[in-house]
């Protein structure tokens, strides 16, 4: 392996400083928000496009630009938040974007299973994550968005409604449209 | 048993937390008989414990890169993102230069042309146009079709050239 030159080092060292000031928080700061939030935020992204590999990318795309944004946050709620709304943005665009190899979400483990066969509980586990996942791939992107955030994260309406661009009155009705729609699905996979 | 069916059920957070926290259905007993009269909770509960479940996993098995490395890879990122905004104006002012100096060659051209008799030289033109018309272009391709070839092909290799030596960014 080549060593790395002392310039190479300043390079970096001078690299890294100028990012800093270009990001809105420290490396410090960014380390302890981001063992906070990296792994909900990577099950929401996963969830919401269906593929871990997409996950892992869109994971790295959303801190940097959480990092590049000029924000004043209120609070350490209104950061994820924020976060979060990123995410639910490199989301949307990705549908936007057609793709090749767009493969329906209809096996349910393509992507994120990994539960331990070993146990019963583990692979009944598994068994409801898979009727899970069938259900919501025949939910509207933004049902699914909606009852994520609601109830597997447990945002407020409020929250809800920054992340996803709506407003705060239309959060209630809609999520409940939505709930209705899976638990009918959830119910329909059972029997 | 018919369950209710209200959207505005006011048990709807004490169920949702009896979800969250793991207490549900062995330590709500009361909640279990709400559960069972009202439709709006029973769909709370099915859809809540599902994606919570499902939440649990999926954080457990996230494979997350190091806060480290992402940081690493986005100040590499802002840096080169830094590059190309710096660069930006340089090309622009290449552009700006370029359509002057075509823009110049241009005028120069329509002056000397202008110079020269223009009744004499239209006439002569028209002529030479009148005579030759149907077989101009075939002979001038045919006269110049190899240096013609020779100048496209240098230009195809040559440019690419060109323009990665304009934006390489060492």
């Amino acid at each position: 392996m080549r060593d790395v030159t002392l310039y190479e080092l300043e390079q970096l060292g001078a690299g890294a400083a100028e990012a800093e000031e270009a990001f809105q928080m420290d490396e410090d700061s960014f380390r302890v928000f981001y063992e906070r939030t990296a792994r909900p935020v990577w099950a929401y992204l996963a969830r919401m496009t269906g593929e871990a590999r997409l996950a892992d990318d869109l994971l790295q795309e959303a801190y940097y630009r959480f990092l590049r944004a000029r924000v004043a946050h209120e609070s350490e709620a209104h950061r994820r938040n924020y976060l979060f709304r990123i995410a639910t943005n490199l989301v949307r665009d990705l549908r936007r974007r057609p793709r090749v190899d767009d493969v329906p979400i209809d096996n349910g483990r393509r992507a994120i299973d990994c539960a331990d066969p070993q146990s019963e509980d583990a692979a009944m586990g598994a068994a409801r994550r898979v009727d899970l996942r069938r259900a919501m791939a025949r939910l509207k992107p933004r049902e699914r968005e909606l009852l994520w955030l609601a109830y597997a994260q447990g945002s407020s309406h409020q929250e809800i409604a920054q992340a996803l661009g709506l407003k705060t009155a239309s959060v209630k009705l809609l999520l409940f449209r939505a709930r209705r729609h899976l638990a009918a699905l959830l119910r329909e996979g059972e029997r | 048993m018919t369950r209710r069916l209200i959207m505005d059920c006011g048990r709807e957070a004490d169920v949702l937390e009896a979800v969250a926290f793991g207490r549900w259905p062995d330590h709500a007993a009361e909640l279990v008989a709400h559960v069972a009269a009202c439709a709006a909770c029973a769909d709370l509960v099915v859809v809540a414990g599902a994606l919570q479940n499902d939440r649990e996993a999926a954080c457990r098995e996230a494979p997350v890169p190091a806060a480290e490395m992402v940081w690493w890879r986005a100040t590499i990122r802002a840096r080169a993102d830094a590059a190309r905004t710096a660069s930006r104006p340089i090309t622009v002012a290449q552009g700006v230069a370029g359509a002057c100096a075509v823009g110049l060659t241009c005028g120069l051209a329509s002056i000397a042309w202008r110079s020269v008799p223009w009744a004499d030289r239209f006439g002569e033109l028209a002529t030479r146009l009148a005579t030759r018309r149907v077989d101009l272009a075939s002979t001038l391709a045919m006269e110049h079709a190899l240096p013609l070839v020779l100048v496209l092909a240098a230009c195809l290799v040559l440019a690419p050239l060109a323009l990665y030596i304009t934006l390489a960014d060492d």
